[in-house]
């Protein structure tokens, strides 16, 4: 298509942490003046290979090609002095300076005194550069007062006023409204026009197709296939992204008679992002929450617990319902298991039985005394049932294995005599081995009686765990699949952003 | 109200205030209550809107000014500066022992300044260098400066201070009273300073978003250090003001004042995260709590229920910005 040489390449770039291969052997090319479109599962390796690009990461093996010669990126001043830039999907913006003077910060031009700064300078200098993105925003605007889309497009002048000519996106559209998403491709089609290459990562197969003049998918830190738009679909495209073959098998005997209702959400709204969410939860069940990162499955869980404010719509537990925080969450019974294990399920340097009562404290002292034989008896039996490996409650919960800290998270909510259990990721950080006894543990909560919704990015721990699935995409509730429907194409299929 | 714009700087300034409180709508409530304050003096306390009394205010308010300036850039880096009444209090009795001595300002005036620096930079290393939360490493140097202070005095009064020192308090400069020049020639260096300068985008970036600046290649950790620097600095210069006010030094004279900056700058509307932070809203936060000192005291109320008033007026100020921050 084009005899151009790339403005980037990169060769067999492989990088790992502590026995997990990121990325191995990618190469990729970013052409002047075209959008590169990188495509992957959560974990297929994106992030990493952004990173290795603005030297944040170092590649292990590899070589880059800066206009065909032979050049190192071994840090952030590297990346820089190419020209490459990443707008990361969290920003480095400075709330209350104006929109030239975060463009600018570091390099602000100098005015006549010393250490004085030229802000007639600088906010000729910040338009010019709005300008050539077509941005009608006066710079002297504090950035606190802009809305996602402008912020990202104050990062964007920002990394043109350094003159990059090479630009990677991370996901930009992920929090745009259609309107600002339009703006967004207008300014790309002008700085494709102006030549620069980009590095595009999305996972909306609209814009896949309409912004992209190359398509990479990368799976499990491998690039598994480059094509361009118009010799594939959809459809190859997702089933590249899922490839892999089944390789973990969790048997489990699957709920054939649910019983009563635990949850149910009925129209759910909050201002966290999530729209019009009916679900519901029965027990005995494992019902999944699949779903990208950034589709609110969390903002369900949190929802669910009273953590952030409901705008609309009604929450169930058990049948009573929950309007208020926490608090009233868990005295109806329901048991958050979070995503962060460490800064939001335990007191790291507290001991394992400190954390096993910390939700159970008026069961267990209802006068409010502390009695050290009522909470040794409740750590005891429930480091016994739980096998939790630890040679006794005294010891801290924060030198424990990954597994051994969920197993005390989940003893907490035993204590406090859960009966629906929400899972965020309950496997995260979590060695193989430990996952089958996680999932184990959470087959036996069910066969008890109890309800469990849970979240998983992993789409083999969703297809081979839960009963039935809901998918999420974009706050709301894509699509739901019975134990029969349910398959990792299925699953990203609807998850995916389609036109 | 005439003389309560004595201490705005010019014309600039005010449509500055008019364009910022337009913009953002912040501190706007300090405002409010410093009007408000007027009002319900003029009514309450005899003699409050005679313009001499006015005055008195504006003097009043000008060593607590020098003082809640650094405070602000202080707390925009989302920092805490306690020792600063401690650090007023030890330049206070060295800068009396010193005039009394040598009897003139300038090596007296050096030597509290010197104080000020050592202090500024040894809370600024604790915090930047060794990242020490700024409450508690700021509350350590409270207690070596309050100690030393006592130390130094034996827990007397210093007294005798030389007309020359004493006339910076009582002297004017072209009908101008000398604090007030200094107050206001102190405003406009910070203004300068936070607005005009790097290193006042680096103050609102330090609290804004510090991985900003880290990535843009600026050393974070000096600027950090100079914020309390100036303040360090600040304190020694107030504490000028201080010993020609009360013309003597003393081991308690300044305790507290950092209690009376903080909520100054709460009142004005600087914010404690994200490096929101304003210094014109800081002068108006300074003029109220310095309004409710001095009308309280003309209506013969204690200085204790003058503390809880203040109190009274931060969680008020607070209150009315959280509120309006919810109906955003």
């Amino acid at each position: 298509m084009t005899t151009i040489p790339p403005l980037l390449e990169l060769r067999g770039i492989s990088k790992s942490f502590t026995g997990v291969q990121a990325l191995d052997d990618v190469s990729l090319q970013l052409f002047p003046g075209e959008v590169h479109m990188l495509l992957g599962e959560n974990g297929a390796g994106k992030s990493t290979l952004m990173k290795v690009l603005c030297g944040a990461h170092t590649a292990d093996a590899g070589e880059f090609f800066h206009k065909g010669q032979p050049v190192t990126i071994a840090g952030p001043a590297d990346a820089q002095r190419l020209g490459i830039a990443v707008i990361f999907q969290e920003f480095t913006l400075v709330p209350y300076l104006s929109v030239a003077q975060n463009i600018f910060l570091g390099r602000e031009p100098r005015g006549r005194l010393p250490g004085t700064v030229d802000h007639g300078l600088m906010r000729k200098q910040a338009r010019a550069i709005m300008d050539q993105l077509g941005m009608t925003l006066d710079p002297g605007t504090a950035v606190a007062t802009l809305g996602v889309a402008q912020q990202q497009m104050v990062e964007i002048a920002k990394a043109l006023s350094q003159d990059a000519r090479i630009l990677v996106l991370d996901e930009p559209t992920a929090a745009l409204s259609d309107n600002e998403t339009d703006k967004l491709f207008r300014m790309i089609g002008k700085l494709k026009s102006q030549g620069v290459a980009m590095a595009y990562i999305s996972h909306r197969m609209a814009e896949v197709f309409s912004m992209g003049e190359r398509i990479t998918v990368l799976r499990d830190g491998k690039k598994v296939g480059s094509r361009m738009p118009h010799e594939t679909t959809p459809d190859e495209l997702v089933s590249l992204m899922v490839g892999r073959k089944v390789d973990m098998s969790y048997a489990r005997e699957f709920c054939k008679s649910p019983g009563p209702v635990a949850l149910r959400m009925r129209g759910v709204s909050a201002r966290s992002g999530i729209r019009g969410i009916d679900l519901e939860v029965r027990a005995g069940e494992i019902v999944g929450l699949a779903g990208l990162v950034g589709s609110g499955r969390t903002e369900v869980a949190r929802a669910i617990f009273g953590a952030d404010p409901v705008e609309s719509g009604s929450i169930e537990i058990f049948g009573q319902r929950q309007s208020g925080g926490p608090a009233q969450a868990r005295r109806l019974g329901a048991a958050l298991i979070p995503e962060s294990r460490k800064t939001q399920g335990l007191a790291l340097i507290r001991s394992v039985g400190q954390n096993l009562m910390l939700a159970s404290l008026p069961r267990l002292f209802p006068r409010g005394w502390y009695s050290p034989a009522s909470a040794a008896t409740l750590a005891n039996e429930l480091i016994e049932r739980l096998r939790i490996a630890t040679p006794g409650p005294d010891r801290r919960v924060g030198v424990l294995s990954g597994g051994n800290q969920q197993k005390v998270v989940i003893g907490k909510w035993l204590a406090a005599q859960s009966k629906l259990f929400v899972f965020d990721e309950p496997t995260r950080g979590i060695d193989v081995g430990a996952k089958a006894e996680i999932f184990a543990l959470i087959d036996s909560l069910v066969k008890k009686g109890a309800a469990v919704l849970m979240i998983s990015s992993e789409l083999p721990e969703i297809v081979n765990v839960c009963d039935r699935t809901y998918v999420m995409r974009e706050g709301c509730v894509a699509g739901h699949l019975t134990r029969t429907e349910m398959s990792e194409e299925a699953i990203l299929t609807l998850g995916m952003h389609h036109a | 109200m005439r003389d309560l714009t004595l201490d705005t700087p010019s014309g600039d300034g005010m449509r500055d205030l008019m364009h910022r409180l337009r913009r953002s709508g912040s501190a706007s409530g300090a405002l409010v209550m410093l009007a408000g304050l007027c009002v319900l003096f003029g009514l309450l306390a005899p003699n409050f809107l005679a313009t001499s009394n006015l005055v008195n205010v504006a003097l009043q308010s000008t060593i607590l000014l020098l003082i809640a300036l650094p405070m602000t850039l202080i707390i925009m880096t989302e920092g805490l500066d306690l020792s600063v009444g401690a650090v007023l209090t030890l330049a206070n009795v060295v800068l009396a022992t010193i005039a009394v001595k040598t009897g003139g300002v300038g090596l007296s005036l050096l030597s509290a300044l010197a104080i000020g620096a050592v202090f500024g930079l040894l809370n600024g290393t604790l915090v930047a260098r060794l990242g020490i939360p700024p409450f508690v490493a700021t509350l350590g140097t409270l207690g070596v400066a309050q100690g030393m202070a006592l130390v130094v005095t034996d827990g007397q009064s210093v007294v005798g201070i030389p007309e020359s020192v004493q006339m910076l308090y009582s002297g004017a400069l072209l009908g101008v009273p000398l604090p007030i020049c200094i107050a206001v020639i102190a405003y406009l260096a910070f203004h300068v300073v936070l607005y005009h300068t790097r290193f006042g985008a680096c103050v609102f970036a330090l609290g804004g978003n510090r991985e900003a600046l880290s990535l843009a290649g600026v050393r974070m950790r000096w600027y950090l250090v100079a914020v309390y620097l100036i303040s360090g600095l600040m304190a020694g210069l107030a504490a000028l003001l201080l010993t020609a006010r009360i013309s003597a030094g003393h081991p308690t004279a300044a305790l507290g004042i950092e209690f009376d900056a903080i909520a100054a700058v709460a009142v004005g509307g600087t914010s404690f995260e994200r490096g929101k932070g304003w210094l014109l809203g800081t002068l108006i936060g300074v003029l109220a709590v310095g309004v409710l000192r001095n009308g309280l005291n003309l209506m013969g109320v204690s200085s204790a229920v003058q503390v809880a008033a203040i109190g009274f007026l931060v969680i008020l100020a607070l209150t009315i910005d959280a509120l309006r921050e919810r109906n955003v």
